[in-house]
């Protein structure tokens, strides 16, 4: 059977440093193929040029077996080939609706009757997600569920999805495999880029994995296992450290730095209470709209409690009640943000940049911006401290992989000299090298005698890291777990019951 | 200037000090069952104020004063002494004294060498509200005053009228001269000895510890516990302490408190055991306040209405941060624990609501 896109020997370089070098990859008809690889293995480089994003440097790809050669993505979606982004490309100010048949409106258009028809097909997906919102009020998770549901409407022949589950809830990812094993059954072609190696297993019918912008291996689904998979990532297995406790049992609880009393803000945070202590790690479980983040952000300042009866967020034995995050920042609380894209660094800056802007804020610089040298100097301390891989040396954060932007966000947090740090999903989108040296991190603050929160909806990641584990339902904390005591099972049967 | 408007925007809003909110229990105060389940060593009306000298154990029911002999799971209790007046305050001292504080006021000593001295004033003030009491040595008894408006019964006249009218005294027998060493203190009832030769003492009223030490201000060591403290007892090994705590704060009782007019006509009008305010056990009538609601969680139907009594003793570190804790939980009978004592390995705990006194394990590996 004729492959509906092969590369042979494709290499992709930028400032003469190769991103993906000679490789091949094959796609047949109705295939699931997973491609996996590291952060900066070259994952999206190469899903990129069979959408036409990127343009190869050497090599040729064919599509339906004719070679073909890609200036914009309209040309490869004219092909039927069409990407769903890691950071969605929604119009945010635009309702749902629109933004599913953007580009093809009509003259006169009839808003009922689009927004019907947009209710129905998100319906028919499965999608829990309101036509009439506007985009720009949406989560992570249901902006990438239009995401995915545009792409589906296109009728496409390839749809090349990069972490397509990575912010939805066991039940959304449920429904997304199902509706993936339809499109296939359709005899559309699927290329599912992941790091949750569970789902690759899962829903792949093959494998493809990339380490360092080459290729390693494809084969079969079925002759990979978790293992095999994390040795060919990263050339060593990294099973232990990433899922397994070391034997030195959860840290004892320090003073008490934080004590959230009764917070309430809307329907979304809802009588909330907790202590957090220094010297542990807190991992806070809950699904997706339980109001983990919400909390998080009125504690850093980013969000506003009630303005009546809000509630009461003690530092230590003071009472504070943050206008703008810097305050927050200027008392030792710094939130590491879910959405790194969006609020976590500026893309076009440097790291040197990204890191003084971090600086800038905290106590110690005084509000005065840093010396060249000295913004240089910080930069190549946090680069070697977080082992953080670019082309060259003081590159923009746009041109990192989405691991070494994770940790330039957590940088940015760190040069603030914090006591409290909010990690809110910190390996979202991050590769398992780069979750093992995070993880990695995250424990040395809290040896250091940080009080460190972890917001994680990966149950093995909080299982791993933390010291206690809080649930939060429907916007309050419903139940505490010693990690002795805690299991999946009891921990997701308190997150929904 | 500025405070005063930030004082009154509180109040409006319901934040500062004006916010009814209430410190979680969780960390090392995390609900268990503890309490409910140890073993019980003595069923006796109402029995407070547990107090050893590390050779005797007594505690107080009523009038008497019972001595304790505790062999493992079994005791068995002995008169040691009665009085014509109910024991709000216990201390065993050196030498064998006890000291013990009288309801309808004054302070009695038994044994020893002040044998069958009684004090009815004490600096000036009558000795109307003995809430605890701790021997430093033979010859020094350390005095705690509640408030000077209310007796030890009334203590919930005492919080709904937020007073702050306690003290701490240091007095030297037998002459009874006596220094205050703290006052305005809101319902002092807990003593215990600090290891840098201050004081430790519960404020129940504002949910605290402070240190008392010599020409220093009263400085908080634990503040916004969730409950109101009362006893406090060493443990073992000269590091920390054991904390009773008698009742719960809810946000119910705490939206009451900053209510004053409403507070003043429930005073007034209603009969005490139905106000909305914290208790030692829980009320069997059905007139109750607000023992109607329901609410499903974790798949379990509970009931709404905050509950107004509990049982908790809290195992304080050398750093006064709780380590450890043991509770009766608002489904549970033994509430109201007034005082605890570490003795013969196991901690010994009153439940004056339940009206047990029973024996906890200590924690394997010691609190911290």
């Amino acid at each position: 059977m004729t492959p509906i896109i092969e590369m042979r020997s494709v290499t992709k370089e930028y400032r003469g440093i190769p991103a993906v070098q000679d490789v091949s990859f094959t796609l047949a008809p109705g295939e699931v193929h997973a491609l996996l690889g590291e952060n900066g293995a070259g994952k999206s480089t190469l899903t990129k040029i069979m959408a036409g994003v990127v343009q190869p440097t050497a090599g040729e790809m064919l599509v339906d077996g004719k070679p073909t050669a890609y200036a914009t993505p309209a040309e490869a979606l004219r092909d039927g080939i069409v990407m769903v982004f890691q950071e969605n490309s929604l119009v945010p100010s635009m309702t749902v609706a629109q933004n599913l048949y953007l580009g093809e409106e009509k003259f006169f258009n009839r808003l009922r009757g689009l927004y019907i028809a947009a209710q129905q097909f998100l319906q028919s997906l499965n999608f829990n997600v309101d036509p009439w919102a506007t985009v720009a009020t949406l989560g992570a998770a249901k902006k990438q569920m239009v995401e995915i549901a545009r792409a589906v409407r296109q009728n496409a022949k390839v749809i090349i999805f990069d972490e397509p589950t990575a912010s939805l809830t066991p039940e959304e990812k449920h429904h997304f495999f199902a509706l993936i094993r339809r499109l296939k059954a359709r005899g559309v072609s699927i290329v599912f880029i992941s790091h949750a190696l569970e789902e690759a297993l899962q829903i792949s019918d093959r494998i493809t994995i990339l380490r360092d912008g080459q290729h390693v291996v494809t084969d079969d689904a079925s002759s990979f296992d978790r293992d095999r998979i994390i040795r060919a990532m990263v050339g060593r297995s990294l099973s232990e450290e990433l899922y397994k406790r070391d034997g030195a049992g959860p840290r004892p609880a320090g003073r008490r730095v934080l004590s959230v009393q009764n917070l309430s803000m809307g329907r979304v945070v809802r009588n909330n209470s907790f202590t957090i202590y220094s010297g542990q790690i807190t991992g806070v479980f809950g699904l997706i709209g339980s109001g983990r983040t919400e909390t998080a952000k009125i504690v850093s300042g980013v969000l506003k409690r009630d303005f009546f009866h809000g509630g009461e967020v003690r530092l230590g034995d003071r009472p504070v009640r943050y206008r703008v995050p810097r305050a927050a920042v200027l008392d030792g609380i710094c939130y590491v943000t879910e959405d790194r894209k969006l609020e976590g660094f500026f893309e076009t800056m440097s790291i040197a940049e990204n890191l003084q802007m971090g600086e800038l804020s905290s106590a110690q610089s005084g509000g005065f911006v840093l010396r060249m040298a000295d913004m240089r100097a910080l930069a190549a301390e946090w680069t070697r401290k977080l082992n953080i891989r670019a082309v060259d040396a003081d590159p923009r954060v746009i041109e990192l992989s989405g691991g070494n932007q994770q940790k330039v966000v957590i940088a940015k947090s760190l040069v603030q000299k914090p006591r409290v740090v909010i990690f809110d999903e910190p390996t979202r989108g991050v590769d398992v090298g780069a979750i093992a040296e995070i993880h990695q991190l995250i424990n040395a603050l809290a040896d250091d005698g940080l009080a460190v929160i972890v917001i994680s909806s990966y149950l093995p990641e909080i299982l791993n890291l933390s010291d206690r584990i809080l649930v939060s339902q429907r916007g309050r904390i419903v139940e505490e777990f010693s990690p002795e005591q805690a299991t999946e099972e009891k921990i997701m049967y308190a997150a929904v019951h | 200037m500025i405070a005063s408007a930030k004082r009154l925007l509180d109040r409006w809003r319901g934040g500062g000090e004006h916010a009814v909110t209430v410190p979680p229990m969780d960390g090392a105060l995390r609900p268990n069952e503890a309490i409910e389940e140890a073993p019980v060593l003595v069923e006796a009306a109402a029995p407070d104020n547990l107090a050893t000298d590390g050779a005797r154990l007594m505690f107080s029911s009523g009038a008497s004063v019972l001595e304790l002999f505790s062999s493992g799971a079994r005791a068995a209790t002995k008169p040691f002494a009665a009085f014509d007046s109910p024991v709000s305050a216990l201390a065993l001292g050196p030498g064998g004294s006890v000291a013990a504080g009288l309801e309808r006021g004054g302070i009695a000593l038994r044994g020893g060498r002040h044998d069958c001295l009684v004090m009815e004033q004490i600096g000036g003030r009558a000795l109307s509200c003995v809430t605890a009491l701790l021997f430093e040595g033979e010859d020094t008894l350390v005095v705690a005053l509640g408030s000077q408006r209310n007796g030890p019964d009334r203590w919930r006249h005492d919080l709904l009228q937020r007073n702050a009218s306690g003290s701490v005294w240091r007095v030297t027998l037998p002459g009874g001269q006596a220094t205050c060493l703290a006052d305005g203190l809101a319902w002092p009832c807990g003593l215990a000895a600090a290891p840098d030769g201050g004081l430790v003492v519960a404020e129940s009223w504002r949910n605290r510890l402070v240190g008392l030490a010599p020409g220093r201000r009263p400085a908080p060591l634990l503040t916004d516990i969730p409950g109101y403290p009362g006893r406090l007892a060493p443990r073992a090994g000269d590091a920390g302490h054991w904390l009773a705590v008698f009742a719960p704060r809810s946000q119910l009782v705490e939206f009451v408190l900053r209510e004053r007019d409403y507070r003043e006509s429930m005073m007034r009008e209603v009969d005490p055991c139905f106000w909305i305010a914290p208790a030692l056990s829980a009320a069997q009538s059905f007139l109750e306040p607000m023992q109607v609601g329901g609410l499903k969680q974790l798949g379990v139907l509970k009931p709404w209405a905050p509950t107004r009594s509990y049982g908790l003793v809290i195992g304080l570190d050398a750093g006064h941060e709780p380590a450890v804790s043991f509770h009766s939980r608002a489904s549970g009978q033994r509430h109201g624990v007034t005082s605890c004592v570490e003795f013969g390995g196991r901690l010994l705990a009153t439940s004056k609501g339940g009206g047990v006194v029973v024996s906890l394990p200590l924690p394997q590996g010691g609190v911290r």
